[in-house]
């Protein structure tokens, strides 16, 4: 496939996830209703608690982490919903593309989307509780941005695969995959209180680097060693296989006829 | 001179496949048991049969969307499972009961598809222009596709199946729902698709007319097996269901018409006597010389051919 081609289809993508997320009433709540409810209520908590403002900063980085990652993921598992609803999943399918067009098609928007929400928040943070998300400078909240995004596309291309794997009935991942990296990747805490095997889980997800990492530029002492590196990496390396266990599931549904079954 | 092989659009060989369902208790359904079908380049083949025969798996498997268990498909000159990628640039699809994202408009879905395509820019507008104008689709180019009626959804998947211009198009019950008038400008632009592009077109559906006025060549499919194929005219041929001729005779029909040679049976009812004949052309003019000859008169002759429905009723027994 030559790079026109590529780019092409990647792009048929991003101008239809953006045009469908344009028509989408839920598109308001998951922009807006649910970060804000969950920046303003958690920051509120903060506040009852007599939390300190270092504490208060080492939540609501979290808080706006789970946020972007949450709307992104999302994004990127719409890249295959969205068919799987209209009953259309087939033509995609049919057409001559990758499932790479799919996903980065998709993770475009979601950037895009994420970007927005990650602005709004960090606005809210600044504005409500006097929290300034942007302090340590653009290079650090970029690669902390782009830490989110990566651990989004992970995880949406996930839901993906799981979704042509296992049907309609998956579906329930797009929603509440994103909870379980709220409980191991440190959100709202250190991985250092978890226990040792969840701690362990912990360790091997790319968002518990980046999340420690900018909560370093805040004065708390970092766990990990080099963590911006060790996130990087394994993020590429779950990219890689994330698209894999997507293909392979694809390949495993035009086998069983589930591609067809999901189109009627 | 082209070789075979490029004359070939289709070339299935003991294509079978058996779908799995169940978690606890799986169940086994034989889909196709071995379906060996050759399409020239330029026909109209129809795949008919009852319903669950496995066209619908067959020709899913043609278009690279199943994989299949046992046998080799070359579609196009490749393997529907090694190039299918490939192959997907060159072949397109409209099923009967068509779904797309519903938010989406008519020429947003068009565009869509020509973007995964490889069109972009001035050559997609003027693609999807050409498409929309050609299904009188542009009073609905900006209505989403959730609230088209059946036959606008029906068109859409029409237009969209051919704006990747594939050389290979598979339409899966093409007209199923469509009024009839609807119905006959499809039909028309099928033919016309081959007459003036000289695509090969690959058509399932469940109406004999249909097949009939289309087709070249139609394989009927039966419990995941093709019994027969061939021309519409071999079929009946093969069959043997005979031409029926009906006379209008005075007196009555004699009692030797039964066994005249030809004479497959004979019934009479409301003043006509029907016979079935090997082949009218040739047992005809025997016997009228005979009635003739008896001194009976004919008031009435008319002769037809068995339909398609007949052969495919026979062939489903």
């Amino acid at each position: 496939m030559s790079w026109r081609a590529d780019v092409l289809a990647v792009w048929a993508v991003v101008v239809r996830n953006a045009l469908m997320a344009s028509r989408n009433v839920f598109f308001f709540f998951e922009l807006f209703f649910w970060p804000i409810v969950g920046v303003v209520s958690i920051g509120l908590m903060t506040k009852f608690l007599g939390l300190t403002a270092a504490q208060a900063s080492f939540v609501l980085i979290g808080t706006i982490a789970l946020s972007v990652v949450n709307v992104c993921q999302l994004e990127v598992a719409y890249a295959v919903l969205m068919d799987v609803w209209s009953k259309s999943l087939k033509h995609q399918f049919l057409a001559p593309i990758g499932i790479r067009h799919l996903t980065i098609g998709s993770w475009v928007v979601g950037m895009v989307r994420g970007g927005a929400i990650f602005a709004l928040l960090a606005l809210l943070a600044w504005w409500a509780f006097g929290f300034r998300v942007l302090a340590p400078g653009t290079a650090a909240v970029a690669v902390f941005v782009l830490g989110c995004f990566l651990t989004a596309w992970i995880v949406g291309v996930l839901v993906c695969a799981l979704i042509t794997l296992f049907g309609n009935r998956a579906e329930a991942f797009a929603w509440s995959s994103v909870n379980l990296v709220l409980v191991l990747a440190g959100i709202y805490y250190p991985v250092s209180v978890l226990p040792e095997p969840a701690a362990a889980i912990a360790r091997a997800i790319p968002l518990t680097y980046f999340l420690d990492a900018y909560r370093a530029h805040f004065g708390f002492s970092a766990e990990f060693s080099a963590p911006i590196a060790t996130g990087l990496t394994l993020s590429i390396v779950y990219v890689l296989v994330a698209h894999l266990a997507f293909y392979a599931s694809v390949q495993r549904a035009r086998r069983t006829g589930l591609l067809l079954k999901m189109s009627e | 001179m082209p070789s075979p092989a490029a004359s070939v659009a289709i070339d299935a060989r003991e294509v079978a496949k058996t779908f799995r369902s169940g978690w606890l208790r799986p169940r086994l359904t034989e889909a196709l048991r071995g379906v060996t079908l050759q399409v020239p380049r330029g026909a109209i083949v129809g795949l008919l049969g009852p319903n669950g025969a496995g066209k619908t798996t067959f020709l899913s498997i043609l278009a690279t969307l199943l994989i299949p268990d046992r046998g080799s498909a070359r579609v196009l000159g490749m393997d529907v499972v090694r190039d299918a990628l490939a192959l997907r640039q060159r072949l397109n699809l409209a099923s009967g009961r068509p779904s797309f994202l519903w938010s989406l408009r008519v020429a947003e879905i068009v565009a869509f598809y020509g973007r995964l395509y490889g069109f972009s820019g001035a050559r997609l507008r003027a693609r999807v222009d050409a498409l929309i104008e050609q299904y009188e689709l542009a009073p609905y180019r900006r209505v989403p596709y959730s609230e088209l009626s059946t036959g606008l959804k029906q068109r859409v998947a029409l237009a969209k199946s051919l704006v990747n211009e594939p050389e290979l198009l598979f339409l899966d019950e093409p007209t199923l729902g469509l009024d009839p008038d609807i119905s006959v400008r499809v039909r028309a632009h099928i033919a016309a698709l081959r007459r003036e592009r000289g695509m090969t077109i690959v058509l399932t559906t469940h109406y004999m007319r249909e097949a009939e006025e289309l087709c070249d060549e139609v394989a009927f499919i039966k419990a995941g097996r093709i019994l027969d194929a061939g021309t519409p005219a071999e079929l009946k041929r093969r069959i043997g269901l005979g031409d029926v001729v009906a006379l209008r005779l005075e007196p009555a029909a004699p009692a030797w018409l039964a066994g005249a040679p030809g004479v497959l049976r004979c019934a009479s009812e409301d003043g006509w006597t029907r016979c079935t004949v090997d082949d009218a052309e040739k047992r005809l003019p025997d016997l009228l010389r005979q009635l003739f000859a008896e001194g009976v008169t004919v008031r009435n002759v008319r002769v037809r051919e068995p339909e398609l429905e007949e052969v495919f009723v026979e062939l489903a027994r």
